[in-house]
């Protein structure tokens, strides 16, 4: 029983992260920073419950709060480039904040000891949930009334004017900059509401594992986080929910039994997807990738290519 | 700063820009990739690696400038192979499905490198490894020098490809207008598979030139390797492979420079903010391709 309620705690933190990417996804640009801004959410909740004995909720709120003004700042330059130059420009922001973390030792004395980021050794005991005797029901429940509320303030976002205005520029930036929408607002707001998302994935995440280091925040997570919307598909939200059971729930726990071969077939089978089903798992009806293969040929698309990496 | 510090500098500062050879070599590959078909594969740096294990197979029978060439074949075949599994039946308008299939792809790599190998560093052999030059105050490792000519030659190489055959014609003609390279009897789909081959030699021969240089080939390269690469690229100017070889050769000095003074768990830290500096005053990198698609 354990064991299932830990792994739909990870599916839930791991929506989380898919829908902060999902929100950046959707105006068109690919972001690898997401790892970084989930770092920066779990170093700093966890630091405001384990070293200045904070509750959770101001702890997490906080922590959304920063990583959502340091996502606005990097929004800001990243409109200076687009495309394989964005995805470049985000991976070494997100590898600056890990190296960071490596680096930060910043410890404070508590009864149990010394408490704080130790460099490479991570940062150990935010143990705010067992302090607070949460029982692992009582964890699970909170995450999935996050998963449940952030969905459902995107889905309402998606629907307003706000959602409107992220879809036309993802679809086309020069075609939305010309029917009077201001590309800065709209790029900047994703990436503020997509970095706040990923910080509060990233408290849930320090205080479920109580244990975190700089190998959590790796580029593999920041791809596994643009890995569900793209999977999933991003016409729908439920998309990315689907593509985080298939992957945490199907390819990496249902597989162990395949033991070694489990890690080997984990790519093959994200290979095999995007040839099935270019768009993601939930969007346009099926097609065979031999079928119609000359009909994409590179000459009239080149255009809608090259605007994105 | 002493007299004896300021010699470990520059000291440093001439091995980073020689290992800086095999950075130049994996940006060249990125850029030709993105040059030819706008599409970032992110599978490059991890198919070189994984060309530089495929050549540790003859490694017990063969001298090691056979190893050297398997692994340039071995990189040339896994990047056709690349092309035809990660490309070909994809649709090309979708920029985000390519992504994530070369994704799938580095995934798949790197397991079939941990799962053939046990996780375990493999030696790779080095040519020249006992030679040692003086140059007045400093020393050159006879490796090192080794690793940096082979770069150059393969860039000369390229450089020679790329202007005076017919192939490299029709890699630049499509790199700068895909339809009137059509228009002119030259085949899309075979230019851009080419391109993954040529591409896949250089991407195999800095495999084992990392090997070579490092002394040990591990599938923990993979990952740091296609940060290199990706950094190298942009601050070179995305499709320019003069751009890409001086950006490799400045980052591998930066790098090495950063880890003489700062310490090797901060390097990178100080690279990537190099990287966000030009960035902001060169954001189109050191040289902007020539006009072409966009």
């Amino acid at each position: 029983m354990d064991f299932y309620i830990g792994l739909l705690q990870v599916i839930g933190v791991h929506t989380l992260l898919g829908l902060s990417a999902w929100c950046i996804l959707h105006t068109g640009q690919v972001s690898l920073a997401q790892g970084g801004f989930f770092a920066i959410g779990a170093y700093t909740a966890g630091m405001l419950t384990a070293m200045a004995g904070w509750s959770l909720g101001p702890s997490l709120f906080i922590a959304a709060l920063i990583a959502s003004l340091i996502a606005i700042a990097i929004g800001f330059p990243a409109l200076r480039v687009k495309g394989l130059m964005l995805v470049v420009a985000t991976t070494a922001f997100a590898e600056i904040v890990r190296l960071v973390f490596f680096n930060l030792k910043w410890q404070v004395q508590t009864p149990n000891g010394p408490i704080g980021p130790d460099g490479g050794l991570g940062f150990g005991g935010i143990r705010y949930f067992p302090a607070n005797a949460w029982s692992g029901l009582e964890i699970l429940t909170l995450i999935w009334c996050l998963v449940a509320g952030v969905m459902s303030v995107l889905w309402l976002l998606d629907r307003s004017r706000i959602g409107t205005l992220w879809r036309a520029v993802g679809e086309d930036e020069v075609a939305a900059q010309s029917a009077g929408i201001n590309l800065t607002a709209a790029k900047v707001s994703a990436f503020g509401i997509g970095g706040a998302i990923a910080g509060l994935a990233g408290g849930i995440f320090s205080h479920n594992t109580t244990h975190i280091e700089h190998g959590n925040f790796t580029i593999l997570l920041a791809t596994f986080a643009i890995a569900y919307p793209i999977i999933g598909g991003l016409k729908s939200l439920l998309g990315t929910l689907i593509a985080v059971i298939f992957i945490q729930g199907f390819l990496i726990e249902g597989l162990r039994f395949l033991g070694d071969w489990r890690s080997l077939l984990f790519g093959a089978m994200i290979l095999a997807i995007m040839l099935i089903r270019p768009t993601g798992l939930l969007s346009a009806p099926l097609r065979l990738p031999l079928f119609n293969s000359k009909k994409n040929a590179p000459i009239g698309n080149a255009k809608t290519g090259a605007h994105h990496a | 700063m002493a007299w004896i510090d300021f010699l470990d500098l520059v000291q440093s500062l001439m091995d980073g820009v020689m290992f800086g050879a095999t950075y130049a070599l994996i940006g060249i590959g990125f850029t030709l990739i993105f040059g030819v078909m706008h599409k970032i594969n992110l599978s490059y740096a991890a198919a070189s690696v994984g060309a530089a294990y495929l050549s540790l197979l003859i490694v017990s029978v063969a001298p090691t400038p056979l190893v050297y060439l398997l692994a340039a074949v071995c990189g040339g075949l896994l990047g056709a192979l690349i092309y035809f599994v990660c490309f070909k039946f994809l649709p090309l308008n979708q920029a985000l499905a390519t992504l994530m299939s070369t994704v799938g792809m580095l995934l798949v790599l790197e397991e079939a490198i941990v799962h053939a190998t046990a996780g375990m560093p493999q030696n790779y052999p080095a040519l020249f490894a006992d030679k040692v030059f003086n140059l007045g105050p400093f020393i050159v490792r006879g490796d090192l020098l080794f690793v940096f000519g082979l770069g150059c030659a393969v860039m000369v190489g390229l450089k020679f490809m790329l202007e005076k055959t017919r192939l490299g014609l029709a890699t630049r003609a499509v790199a700068q207008q895909p339809i009137a390279a059509q228009i002119c009897g030259m085949s899309v789909d075979q230019t851009n598979a080419s391109t993954f081959v040529i591409a896949g030699l250089l991407g195999g021969t800095a495999g084992a030139m990392t090997g070579a240089a490092i002394g040990v080939l591990s599938p923990l390269l993979t990952l740091p390797l296609t940060v290199k690469g990706l950094v190298v690229t942009v601050i070179g100017g995305l499709g320019s492979i003069p751009g890409a070889i001086l950006a490799g050769l400045i980052v591998g000095g930066a790098e090495s420079l950063f880890q003489f003074v700062r310490g090797v768990s901060e390097r990178d830290i100080y690279v990537m903010l190099m990287l966000f500096v030009f960035l902001v005053f060169r954001p189109n990198g050191l040289f902007a391709a020539p006009g072409g698609r966009d």
